[in-house]
């Protein structure tokens, strides 16, 4: 057997090996194979290359499904899906079946007619008054906020030395920062200079 | 869809997961956590890491989920994500994939465990020289050739999904993985004869 057909066979074996040889060259190899001692050494070799990789495997831990399903965060395509929106649409639906029924219930016993109508309209009124006192409650501490933040403001530069001290805790504050940055500083260059750059290869 | 006993393919399990079935996500992570752990361990040679960084990746995956395009296969995807996060990593800690219990810059010498199947005082021994040889053995061998040998002997991707995530031709995958086992051979040659 000449040298270049043992090296056809070899990477015939390593294909074979990987179930991708060609059911043709398969018969060829085996009938190759029942010949040439070299050639069976080598597939018994490889198929012991592959044992050793095998047998080399790291166990995962028993915990692993569970510790990557609990981190799986809410994502955007979930909050998308008509299945995320089902519960809240079931939610309405049942808010406003028990409206219906508290407001059917409130016209039979107000015996209809008239009564009933204005006993619809007062519930809404009720509403529309609950939505009036919030807006009005919150403007009149928005405003409580401005006036307190005025006041604050016209102490402060009623007078040329408080004018200065706050100016001068202004100076303060940014040497503070100013001194933070400096020894934040060489940390990041040290840092900087261990990583390799975009273009190193690995291995 | 399948049927009876049949196990669904992953296309089925990610619409299945798509469709609302979070658990179903449970499923593919069963199917894939062993290949993508032992990957990233041979690859960054730390058991924590790796399974850190495999809970990293299939977090990442779930939250692009929508984007995955089932005209190819879920596997090729999730390494292609987990060959991209570990080439990141390595790089920030500017691991270097040379032999074992070599010292790193800092003076640090680090030794790398594998499993050991075999009992007794003697077989933990011949284990412990087993396992450091395999991954010393992978560690020598170039860059090109490590990778495809990690896809297809521990992550168990055919040739034709090497192929797509390297973006080679189908030929050279052969041929490189043809290389790369001759010189596994030749590194692990007191293993193969036992």
């Amino acid at each position: 057997m000449n040298q270049p057909d043992h090296s056809i066979f070899r990477e015939w074996l390593n294909l074979e090996v990987d179930g991708q040889l060609p059911d043709e060259r398969r018969a060829r190899l085996e009938d190759h194979l029942s010949s040439c001692q070299e050639c069976q050494d080598e597939r018994r070799d490889l198929l012991r290359v592959h044992r050793i990789l095998e047998r080399g495997r790291l166990p995962v831990r028993a915990d692993f499904r569970q510790s990557v399903l609990a981190a799986l965060p809410p994502t955007g395509w979930e909050a998308r899906h008509p299945r995320a929106w089902r519960f809240p649409a079931a939610v309405l639906v049942l808010l406003g079946g028990a409206a219906v029924g508290l407001l059917s219930v409130a016209h039979s016993a107000a015996g209809g007619g008239g009564r009933g109508g204005s006993a619809i309209l007062g519930a809404l009124l009720a509403i529309g008054g609950l939505f009036r006192a919030t807006l009005l409650a919150g403007f009149g501490l928005l405003n409580a906020s401005w006036k307190g933040f005025g006041l604050v403001a016209g102490d402060l530069f009623a007078s040329p030395l408080t004018i200065g001290a706050f100016g001068l805790l202004v100076v303060c504050l940014n040497l503070l920062l100013f001194s933070l940055l400096r020894r934040k500083r060489p940390v990041a260059a040290e840092a900087s200079r261990r990583t390799p750059g975009n273009g190193s290869r690995l291995g | 869809m399948t049927r009876g006993t049949e196990q669904p393919t992953d296309e089925e399990l990610v619409a299945a997961v798509l469709s609302g079935d979070r658990d179903r996500f449970g499923d593919l992570i069963d199917r894939y956590q062993g290949r993508l752990v032992n990957y990233l361990f041979r690859l960054l040679r730390n058991a924590d890491d790796a399974h850190d960084m495999a809970q990293e990746v299939f977090v990442k995956v779930y939250q692009v989920l929508d984007r995955y395009d089932p005209q190819y296969k879920f596997s090729t995807w999730l390494f292609r994500v987990a060959q991209n996060a570990a080439i990141d990593q390595i790089r920030r800690r500017r691991l270097k994939l040379v032999s074992l219990h070599q010292e790193d810059p800092e003076g640090e010498s680090r030794d790398w465990d594998l499993p050991a199947p075999e009992r007794g005082p003697y077989g933990e021994l011949r284990n412990r020289e087993r396992g450091d040889a395999i991954q010393e053995a992978i560690d020598g061998l170039p860059w090109e050739y490590r990778e495809l040998i990690l896809m297809r002997h521990t992550a168990e991707l055919a040739y034709e999904e090497i192929a797509r995530l390297k973006g080679m031709p189908l030929g050279t995958v052969k041929n490189k993985l043809f290389r790369g086992r001759q010189m596994l051979k030749e590194k692990l040659r007191d293993f193969v004869g036992e």
